[in-house]
């Protein structure tokens, strides 16, 4: 059985730290809090730590500020929490390097799932993680996770639900490799409720679509025959 | 009781023939416009200004005509007295003929005279004119022997006089009326003065109403955009106190509005801490009924805070525009209220063009056509999306919902902040009132709106226009 993972909750509110904390223990975690910045930067030596869950809404030393300075301490995998309607804090922590954002006040199950989804990425692209892309280039199309936003060839920006975009995520980050339905829902769990493999080919055709790909014959997101896809396409990161 | 009676059909009469009068000023519309209204009352001034010049200035014309004519009459008179006093009796009637007479001057010689005595005399200011007074006076030697005046009309006069051998020279004086308009030059100097002047009062007002005209402008500016640029405190001095003003009062308001933004943040900023705490505390609830409710109760609470942020911010105008597929806009929009509602899915739909790019706020945009699509959810059940392809540089977005629909005299209502319909508040539908606001708002800063239409079969569409 895989250890525990190790979660640094920064939050400045003792009760959601507390609470936080043991919802996350609940869930089979091991967590240390801290409370501010300066006592996350002493703990920070003292563990080895999986995830970071950061709240960017701190006083003293801005959240942002610490994000950039662990970052430069490792690739430790970083979920920000962020204040609904804040996008330029938003897209200033992914742009820093964290890897999903929830903002508050956020569901703990959505959390559960964003940090779930997080370490299995970050644990299945082996020991050197890369680091999260600023844009993403395929076929023509760019997509853009700090703003979670696909664009056209032409530039202009075509909307996603939160699952087209998780599933395109996925895809994008692994080109021309054959991805079961299993693997799908194994990386895209937790951010969706209901029967996992009926919305995955739902998903999936919505997506085609999005991307112009005709559905009767794909040529960016092929079928496999015997249940997966797989996104047949040229993969730029910069 | 006789004299009311009396009384009664006078007013009558006179309200009668008041009413005309102010049928008349009724009709004669004044122009709209405060620069419209100056140039006019300054015109109709000028227009009396330069009649009662002109008037003043005939009548001395008059008076001066009239008595150089008296001059020229009276002077000729005594040479038609002289001529006919020293010419030979014989040759008296020829030699007044040749004579040059001018007009309103008739001479003739009769025995008798054309003034009988006791005949009114004429009028002292006629005498005075005339210098009739000195007719009697001069050398002996002219003196006529007898002198009869009468009036004639009423500057006129006839003069009987005496020649010394008994005959008689009648003299009939009658003054031509006065032509105080007879000049060439006049009507063109009139017309001439009257367009100068009627021109500088047109650019006179016209510059003196500009400043007006820019104010009135900032203010619409103002009531759209508060950050917009503050009037500059130049010009007149009334003008500079007015901009000053202006601008204070803009200030004002701009930091009243910031202090009910920031106040509205605070609050919702202050509100996310207890929401999160009680999330996580529902998370540790035994009763997984009670747990599931108060997590709905918190969504709603967490909804409605967003919304009234979203509203009291007003995010769409600090959203840059880009250019977005509003067709793939409108799908994502269909499927995530059709992944919130699995039980409705049905009722869920899209309806149009696979691809329609135009230039928009995207956050907001989509914001905007959420709010329409679960309204439509809410109230009616359905939310059917139909998109139409640009047409005269509009694109026409549709939400139909198969609900009551509403009654026409709320159409327009349910647009207004915290507005619900009355049916509405006991149903389970939820909701902030503010969803269709914000919806409208982001819509009408996109330049377009959004109404709303009750179908003929039943059900609501809410019809949204966008300029391409």
């Amino acid at each position: 059985m895989e250890p525990a993972p190790h979660i640094l909750v920064v939050d400045d509110d003792r009760e959601i730290r507390d609470l936080l904390s043991r919802f996350l223990e609940k869930q089979g975690m091991r967590v240390t809090a801290a409370r501010d910045a300066r006592e996350a930067r002493r703990v920070w030596p003292l563990g080895r730590y999986n995830l970071v869950v950061l709240d960017l809404m701190m006083p003293g030393e801005p959240g942002l500020d610490f994000a950039r300075w662990l970052r430069a301490q490792s690739d430790v995998p970083i979920v920000i929490l962020t204040a609904m309607g804040e996008e330029t804090d938003r897209i200033v922590g992914l742009e820093l390097g964290a890897d999903d954002y929830v903002a508050k006040p956020f569901n703990p199950r959505e959390l559960l799932a964003r940090i779930r989804a997080v370490l299995r990425r970050a644990g299945g692209e082996g020991p050197v993680r890369e680091p999260p892309a600023k844009v993403i280039r395929f076929a023509g199309w760019t997509l853009e996770p700090a703003r979670r936003r696909l664009l056209n060839p032409e530039g202009a920006e075509v909307s996603l639900t939160g699952g087209e975009y998780e599933l395109l995520l996925v895809l994008v980050e692994r080109p021309n490799r054959v991805l079961t339905r299993d693997m799908l829902m194994d990386l895209l769990r937790g951010r969706q409720a209901g029967p996992f493999d009926r919305a995955i080919d739902v998903a999936v055709s919505r997506l085609r679509r999005k991307l112009e790909d005709d559905g009767r014959n794909p040529t960016l997101i092929k079928t496999v025959r015997g249940g997966g896809y797989v996104l047949a396409a040229t993969v730029e990161r910069g | 009781m006789a004299e009311a009676r009396a009384l009664g059909p006078d007013r009558a009469a006179e309200a009668a023939a008041r009413e005309p009068v102010r049928g008349v000023l009724r009709r004669v519309r004044l122009p709209a416009s405060l620069g419209g209204r100056t140039a006019f009352w300054l015109i109709v001034a000028l227009m009396a200004v330069q009649a009662a010049g002109l008037t003043i200035h005939a009548l001395d014309r008059v008076d001066l005509q009239r008595f150089i004519h008296a001059r020229e009459i009276a002077g000729r008179a005594f040479g038609a007295w002289r001529t006919a006093l020293l010419a030979p009796p014989d040759r008296r009637e020829q030699m007044l003929a040749d004579f040059d007479l001018p007009d309103g001057l008739r001479v003739e010689l009769s025995d008798t005279p054309s003034v009988r005595p006791g005949a009114p005399p004429p009028p002292p200011h006629v005498v005075r004119l005339f210098r009739l007074d000195l007719l009697g006076g001069g050398s002996p030697r002219f003196r006529p022997r007898e002198v009869r005046l009468a009036a004639v009309g009423a500057g006129g006069f006839a003069a009987a006089l005496r020649l010394p051998d008994g005959e008689w020279l009648n003299l009939r004086v009658e003054t031509p009326p006065p032509r105080p308009w007879h000049s060439a030059t006049f009507l063109a100097a009139f017309v001439v003065m009257t367009v100068a002047a009627v021109l500088l009062i047109l650019w006179a007002v016209a510059r003196l109403m500009r400043p007006v005209r820019l104010l009135a402008a900032a203010a619409d500016r103002l009531g759209r955009d508060v950050n917009a640029p503050p009037l500059p405190e130049t010009g007149p001095s009334e003008v500079a106190t007015a901009a000053r003003a202006f601008n204070r009062m803009a200030e004002r308001i701009r930091r009243f509005v910031a202090d009910r933004t920031q106040m509205l943040a605070a609050i919702g900023h202050d509100l996310r801490t207890p929401i999160t705490r009680l999330r996580l505390r529902a998370e540790f609830m035994e009763d997984e009924e009670q747990r599931r409710k108060m997590l709905a109760d918190l969504d709603e609470m967490e909804q409605m805070i967003s919304a009234t942020l979203a509203f009291a911010r007003d995010d769409a105008a600090a959203e840059p525009a880009a250019p977005i597929d509003l067709a793939a806009l409108c799908r994502t929009v269909a499927d995530e209220a059709a992944d919130a509602h699995p039980e409705r899915a049905e009722a869920i739909g899209y309806e149009g063009p696979e691809r329609l790019v135009l230039r928009a706020r995207p956050v907001a945009l989509k914001r905007a056509v959420a709010n329409l699509v679960s309204n439509a959810l809410a109230y009616g059940g359905a939310a059917r999306l139909r998109l139409h392809p640009p047409a005269a540089g509009v694109v026409r977005l549709e939400v139909e919902d198969d609900g009551p629909g509403i009654p026409e005299v709320e159409l327009e209502a349910v647009f207004t902040p915290f507005r619900r319909l009355e049916a509405s508040r006991n149903r389970e539908t939820g909701g902030t009132g503010l969803g269709l606001t914000i919806a409208r708002n982001i819509f009408r800063a996109h330049g377009g709106d959004v109404v709303l239409r009750n179908r003929a079969g039943g059900g609501l569409t809410a019809v949204v226009s966008l300029p391409v």
